[in-house]
């Protein structure tokens, strides 16, 4: 196997398991999802970052309770932008978009007595409370961090107080960091307890189904997009023109009510099939809802998307109509788009899946990608981005820093897409960026997206800025030049 | 200088009883300064000494009054023969983490300074078997420098005593703490103290101690007394005075490593004693 052996790694040998480069001929799948070596400076998340942040967190009426030291809270305090539409604007003294799941962190600051006495009457005391300051939450899920699953505060028993008190839709996410090697263990275990217990509410409260006259024929549930700046505000649409129904999204912006729904659907649509496939796979076991997977980024992804998702309902000529309509609105800007960025090499650095999600949607661009890396992806995710690449792409397996300095260094991109933390390791060395995380200024998906995505990335490279990037003498030199 | 000792073993093999009868004989016959430390969340370590007075604990204490008002006043007490008694306390069963407040108790009871230097002896009498890293917190470095555990003939307390055995060999290297011995509470099994003797041999420890069963302890239980209090010319009496005796005696070249066995090992010293008759 060409694995590839970084330089600043001569003094951790294991990691060329997780570096290679791709080939033409052959999938090569690298060490991934295993334990953090020490020594290597991982810039994994935890498993309750992954429960709280990514799954949990985006549904847009319940309190998210994180049953923790104050620390806990903060670091997975929402640093997204405010991606809810919940208004509860007939509530007295209410004016604005509460947005309280993602504006507001509730936590039960478990303190040193509350550790060793235990903190399921001060969880149950915060929960009220909670309840009490956010009338408009529908929904509250209890998380559960390392000091409380270590202690083994029975918050099960705790949620099923609080429905019985209050009447609310509530829910355990027991995912301590401690769990797994990274943040995608605690999507997993969002997934399975999450099914688990709408399945159980289902039983214990029939009127919360979706009753028979309720249901069409073409209802879907699109299962992993978390509305990551309003990527459903042009995801949403494309759907419902060509006649599908989005009976619940699982999870951005979702109401609680339409999550218990799930089972319900005639068919899942996964988009993000890293962290949210496992409860389209137990619907499909538990309700023998079919499920099928897909990218809504990028022209040729999101056709795709809508024609498999048609051809399920039969509503193949619909489809056609709304892709040709959606290509010849985006077709003049694409083409600009398409001439400046013509030739231009990239990098990407995501949690995970983006980096396939990706591929084809520069190469649309006439871009290439040069390398990538994902911070928790899994075998099936290798096994995705070599199927889209070209070879020659280097990619890497849960980075860490000086792994991704040196793939700059030695890819030498035009434009680096990659998170809030390592843009400036891209900017001090002259390489443009754009959040590859929240995006710069979304919706990204879908084929309106397509056209934000493809401008950002145009101003990420244009940006006048960059003529300073050798200082200012450099600068007022090639003036004199031109004079 | 004072001498540190956490004391272990199964749970109700009478930890707490030998070591208020021995902290009291040890008071009474040779006016040592002692103190004894419950780390048990039960908070059952030091009545005979207070006269089956409850402690006020320091974790009670810090959960109602907050960090503050832990004070040396508060949770310390003088008993029986001038010895002073402090209590860990800790959560009720089945919920919180008293492993962690065996840790927050100790460190609590040394930033207040409550382990005097005047004192001879601390006796941590420490929670059942070592079940987490808290209860192992007496035996850390700067602590207790010496461990007996309280056993008899029966097979589970034989059992547990050499899975501490294990527990402190790694502790040894850690910390420098040491096992001083094994004190058999009698049970008035079979071939009780032979079988013992082997134990401890086979451990490469010593029999510290064999003390015989009386109903005299319960007798003196029941008064909410020592037995060295409650009658101090018994024969019982006796028993603690020479195990006080002992202990007082104990040099540092019988302090040893334990080399706990095999189960296998284990199992069969067990059968070789219990088919005797």
């Amino acid at each position: 196997m060409p694995m590839v052996k970084m330089k600043c790694d001569e003094s951790i040998p294991e990691r060329d398991k997780h570096i290679y480069q791709t080939e033409a001929d052959k999938s090569i799948i690298p060490s991934c999802n295993i334990a953090t070596l020490p020594g290597d400076m991982t810039e994994r998340g935890c498993a309750f970052a992954g429960a709280r942040g990514v799954i949990g967190g985006p549904i847009s009426d319940i309190i998210a309770m994180v049953h923790a030291p104050v620390g806990c809270a903060w670091y997975t305090w929402g640093t997204r932008r405010h991606l809810s539409d919940l208004y509860p604007w007939a509530l007295p003294g209410r004016l604005a978009n509460a947005a309280f799941n993602r504006r507001y962190c509730v936590v039960t600051d478990m303190q040193e007595k509350d550790v060793v006495f235990g903190g399921m009457k001060k969880l149950e005391k915060s929960c009220l409370e909670a309840i009490r300051l956010f009338p408009e939450a529908k929904g509250l899920i209890i998380f559960t961090t390392c000091t409380t699953g270590l202690i083994g505060d029975d918050v099960q028993a705790v949620a099923r107080q609080i429905e019985q008190k209050t009447g609310l839709l509530t829910f355990t996410a027991e995912s301590p960091g401690c769990s797994g090697v990274s943040q995608s263990k605690g999507h997993h275990d969002f997934n399975t307890q999450f099914y688990r217990q709408v399945h159980a509410l289902r039983e214990r409260r029939p009127e919360l189904k979706m009753r028979g006259e309720e249901k069409t024929p073409y209802d879907v549930c699109l299962i992993g997009d978390y509305n990551m700046d309003w990527d459903l505000k042009v995801v949403k649409p494309l759907f419902e023109k060509i006649g599908v129904r989005i009976v619940a999204v699982f999870s951005g912006n979702e109401r609680i009510e339409n999550l218990v729904k799930m089972p319900d659907v005639r068919l899942n649509v996964v988009h993000c099939q890293r962290s949210a496939e496992y409860i389209a796979e137990m619907e499909q076991d538990g309700y023998a809802i079919p499920f099928i997977r897909c990218s809504l980024y990028g022209i040729h992804q999101t056709s795709k998307a809508l024609r498999e998702t048609a051809a399920f309902f039969g509503l193949q000529e619909r489809a056609e109509q709304v892709i040709a309509e959606e290509l010849a609105r985006v077709e003049k800007s694409l083409a600009f788009y398409r001439e400046k960025l013509q030739g231009k090499r990239v990098a990407i650095y995501v949690g995970g899946p983006r980096v396939w999600h990706w591929i084809k949607l520069m190469e649309e661009l006439g871009m290439t990608v040069v390398a990538g890396a994902c911070t928790f992806a899994h075998a099936d995710d290798y096994a995705k981005i070599n199927a889209r690449a070209q070879a020659g792409m280097l990619v890497i397996d849960a980075p860490n820093e000086f792994e991704i300095e040196e793939m700059l260094l030695e890819t030498k991109p035009d434009l680096f897409l990659t998170g809030l933390k390592e843009k400036y390791l891209g900017r001090k060395m002259g390489i443009p960026t754009v959040n590859s995380h929240s995006y710069e200024k979304g919706p990204y998906a879908g084929f309106a997206g397509m056209i934000n995505f493809a401008r950002d990335l145009y101003q990420g490279i244009y940006a006048p800025v960059w003529r300073f990037q050798w200082g200012i003498n450099t600068v007022r030199g090639e003036e004199n030049a031109v004079e | 200088m004072t001498r540190k000792i956490a004391i272990y073993g199964k749970g109700g093999i009478g930890k707490s009883t030998t070591t208020q009868n021995t902290a009291a004989a040890l008071s009474h016959f040779y006016g040592q300064k002692v103190m004894i430390h419950g780390c048990d969340p039960k908070a059952d370590a030091t009545r005979l000494i207070l006269g089956g007075k409850m402690q006020v604990t320091v974790l009670d204490t810090l959960r109602e009054h907050g960090e503050s008002a832990v004070t040396l006043d508060r949770v310390c007490q003088t008993g029986f023969g001038g010895i002073r008694c402090v209590e860990s306390g800790g959560p009720e069963p089945g919920v919180g983490c008293a492993g962690r407040g065996v840790i927050t108790a100790i460190n609590l009871m040394e930033e207040l300074g409550g382990y005097t230097p005047e004192l001879d002896m601390i006796f941590f009498d420490v929670l059942g078997d070592v079940v987490c890293g808290g209860f192992a917190m007496p035996v850390r470095e700067g602590k207790a420098q010496e461990i007996y555990i309280v056993a008899s003939g029966e097979m589970m307390a034989l059992y547990a005593a050499n899975n501490i055995s294990r527990g402190m060999v790694k502790y040894a290297e850690q910390s420098g703490v040491r096992m001083g011995g094994i004190i058999c509470n009698s049970r008035n099994v079979d071939g009780e103290r032979e079988l013992l003797e082997e134990f401890c041999a086979r451990l490469g420890t010593r029999l510290l101690m064999f003390i015989p069963r009386d109903n005299i302890v319960q007798k003196a239980e029941f008064n909410r007394q020592t037995v060295t209090e409650f009658d101090p010319a018994s024969t019982q009496a006796g028993a603690y005075k020479e195990l006080a005796k002992r202990l007082m005696e104990t040099t540092a070249d019988e302090l040893a490593i334990p080399q706990p066995m095999s189960m296998d090992e284990l199992e069969n010293l067990v059968v070789k004693y219990g088919l005797l008759d």
